[in-house]
């Protein structure tokens, strides 16, 4: 059984925020407008934090995308009073709009603040939009899925084809998109998969892994690393 | 059975056999409040909670503090009324029907700030068909639907000899009072039956109180936040709950006092017993929130720190320490000396409590969700008119449940003052007698 | 003594029997509910000590209120008319 993860190389980000403006046209992400965007209702899937270093700032900025981090033990699940939220088999945690009834206990519980509410109806459905993505109405609970729309695709399509699934078939928008290749992705189950090889390498670190939520998305650290 | 009638028990039944013009005006009033709070929860379930100010990262906010503040003070009825009857303690008799109404209406709008607050209150059915036992939500949902039924059932059945006299004295919706009275006539049997029955509800009714508000903590410190994870919240909330239910049970009865003229019912001794516990609780209260502090503080946790400060001397720091000055300074003031004026001091510590009480809430709910782990943009929570008529309309509704209330049931326990008069005096008399040695047959 | 078959009597009668049986299908609803609910729970095996430990303690205080409720109703009503 396959374990999607993620591996971000924070040494190559440079912070264009390509893989959130990806995220957004993939997944039909709203654009909330000015007025609510200052009132702090950004929509932002894939989200890339600015940490500034405490010594020096305004000198050293460090660049964090954040999508959701598909936590093996995730403190949101735990809490939702419907099952609108749990994670799969495979690793990933799903969301399901038609199910969410907007108690918000999710955002409140998650440590890496990766949940986002829909506070009015930002949009309808309308062409243009990705048709693989449903389109959320106001009062429900959304967050980055790890593309799981692609991974059905391509299943269907490896299914039509009476084959297994290849790794590099089902790849995020996100890693896609990333001009640099800092994101990388794929099966963390299988040892000879790119993102297990580097999920094992000395810069490797989780955010905020005291928690024990066992992220998947794991950050490689700037520089040589290794202490 | 005791069946005179006391001097003063017209007092009693007047608010229900008349109705002034004062009562049209205080629903008139209330109606006001009421309508605000309407029209500003149509303009969210039709624009959805985009309407309030609530964001990322503060996505709860008046909705949840208001849904514990609530279901705090509904810990009004049942420890006072349960506890005090259980302890025999005498002095209750006036108080008990006062605090088990303030329960009974009180949680149907605690429960209905939940609703409020759900993003989807069309989809509330999710919670019935799909629940699940893992999530603090569905303790809640268990816990408080369990304390509805047996706070309503904890206020049904002494009143049913009450509702006997209106049935036999009121002249006025006989039929209904008869069906509720349960065929009661006064007879030996029937108050051996009550009694028991009163007996078990006041056993059943304390644990299922105390689970109540301590699985409403758990909703917080269940999670991993900082300053939410903490294993003082279950008792922490059943104190403050009982500490805000008192208060708000003594700014009740001095309301009816007034209105309805109870004065010979509700004496300054009674007011004074409860500001006794009163002060008790606010020293306890101020026991555990310097515990909670302390310990945070001692462990130095940068995460917890950063929402210890924000609270000690940042943004939030007007709300904190107005809720120690409500707390604690203020009943401190008033309380410890309550020789004079035991009404007036009493009041002023109640209202000042209840102040304190929502911003303690306040101050556990929303710094903790404002400055998150990760650096996440922030904005500061500003509440908008729509939560703040929810406010207003949440305290009227119950004020209008209340007052109605009044209006068809004796707002204080006829049978059992009569009760007091001649089995009380007798009671307690064979009780002392039983603490102090016994008295040598044939001894002058 | 009433004559307790006059007609006002029997519908006093008729309507204590419908609020307090009203009272006792709300408390088995209730019931029915939690074991609904600790029975999808084990079908989905989704946390099964929650499910089956948090009803145990709920299920048997309800039955206890609708037993108390029955009892006065009882006790009052039924037994009490015949002194």
């Amino acid at each position: 059984m396959a374990l999607w993860g993620m591996v971000i190389d924070l040494d190559r980000c440079t912070g264009c925020q390509a893989c959130v403006m990806a995220c957004k046209a993939e997944n039909n992400v709203p654009a909330v407008g000015k007025k609510e965007a200052t009132k702090g209702r950004t929509i932002s899937w894939m989200q890339v934090l600015t940490e500034t270093d405490e010594e020096h700032h305004e000198e050293k900025v460090r660049f964090i995308p954040r999508p959701c981090l598909q936590c093996d033990d995730p403190p949101c699940t735990k809490v939702c009073p419907v099952y609108a939220t749990y994670r799969n088999p495979e690793g990933i945690v799903a969301q399901i709009y038609a199910r969410c009834i907007g108690c918000r206990f999710c955002m409140a519980a998650c440590p890496y603040n990766v949940k986002y509410f829909n506070w009015y109806t930002y949009q309808k459905e309308q062409p243009g939009q990705n048709p693989d993505v449903s389109v959320r109405e106001k009062g429900v609970v959304e967050k980055c899925t790890f593309c799981h729309h692609r991974l059905q695709k391509a299943r269907e399509r490896a299914h039509a084809e009476n084959r297994e699934i290849q790794p590099g078939e089902y790849n995020t928008a996100c890693a896609d998109a990333c001009p640099a290749q800092a994101i990388i992705f794929g099966d963390l189950a299988d040892p000879g998969s790119e993102v297990s090889k580097l999920a094992r390498s000395p810069r490797a670190f989780k955010l905020q892994e005291e928690l024990g939520t066992k992220p998947k998305v794991i950050y490689l650290t700037e520089g040589e690393g290794g202490g | 059975m005791v069946d005179h009638k006391d001097d003063y028990e017209d007092i009693l039944l007047a608010p229900i056999a008349h109705t002034g013009p004062g009562f049209y005006w205080a629903v008139a009033g209330l109606s006001v409040f009421i309508l605000w709070g309407a029209i500003a929860y149509a303009v969210q379930l039709y624009e959805g909670l985009g309407v309030t100010g609530l964001q990322q990262p503060v996505s709860w906010g008046f909705y949840v503090t208001n849904f514990v503040f609530f279901i705090g003070i509904s810990h009004a009825g049942t420890l006072i009324s349960a506890i005090l009857r259980l302890s025999r303690a005498e002095w209750r008799r006036p108080i008990t029907r006062m605090a088990e109404v303030i329960t009974a209406m009180v949680l149907f709008i605690g429960a209905g700030q939940i609703l409020v607050d759900m993003g989807r209150p069309d989809r509330i059915f999710n919670v019935i068909r799909h629940g699940r036992y893992q999530s603090p939500l569905l303790w809640d949902a268990t816990s408080i639907s369990a304390y509805l039924t047996a706070s309503l059932t904890y206020l049904y059945l002494p009143m049913i000899p009450d509702i006997a006299i209106l049935r036999d004295r009121l002249g006025k919706w006989k039929l209904f009072y008869s069906v509720l009275a349960l065929g009661w006539t006064g007879t030996e049997q029937q108050q051996r039956v009550l009694n028991r029955a009163i007996a078990i509800m006041c056993v059943i009714v304390i644990p299922v109180a105390v689970s109540v508000h301590t699985v409403v903590s758990f909703v917080f410190s269940m999670t991993l936040q900082p300053m939410w994870h903490s294993t003082i919240f279950g008792p922490y909330f059943v104190v403050g709950a009982i500490f805000s239910g008192i208060a708000a049970l003594i700014v009740a009865m001095i309301l009816f006092r007034k209105a309805y003229r109870l004065e010979p019912y509700l004496k300054p001794i009674h007011f004074r017993y409860l500001g006794q516990l009163l002060l008790i609780m606010s020293l306890l209260w101020f026991y555990f929130t310097f515990a909670e502090y302390l310990t945070g503080y001692y462990g130095a946790e940068p995460e917890e720190m950063k929402i210890f400060w924000s609270k000690f001397s940042g943004p939030f720091w007007p709300f904190f320490w107005a809720m120690v000055l409500c707390n604690l300074f203020i009943p401190l003031a008033c309380l410890v000396r309550l020789g004079r004026r035991t009404v007036g001091k009493v009041l002023a510590a109640s209202l000042s409590i209840i102040v304190g009480m929502w911003l303690e809430r306040f101050i556990i709910v929303v710094p903790t969700l404002s400055i998150p782990r990760l650096p996440f943009p922030q904005t500061i929570y500003v509440p908008t008119w729509v939560e703040l008529g929810e406010f207003a309309g949440s305290l009227a509704l119950f004020a209008l449940f209340y007052l109605l209330f009044t209006k068809v049931f004796p707002i204080i326990s006829i049978w059992e003052i009569r009760e007091g008069r001649v089995e009380g005096v007798k009671e307690v008399e064979e009780r002392v007698k039983s603490y102090l040695p016994d008295e040598v047959k044939g001894a002058a | 003594m009433e004559n307790y078959h006059s007609p006002s009597d029997r519908l006093i009668r008729k309507l204590q029997w419908v609020w307090v049986a009203g009272f006792i299908v709300l408390v088995l609803g209730i019931i029915t509910w939690f074991i609904h609910l600790m029975r999808a729970a084990l079908w989905l095996g989704d946390v099964p000590s929650a499910a089956i430990g948090i009803p145990l303690v709920a299920i048997p205080i309800f039955l206890a209120l609708a037993g108390v409720v029955f009892y006065v109703f009882w006790g009052l009503a039924i037994r009490g008319r015949d002194r």
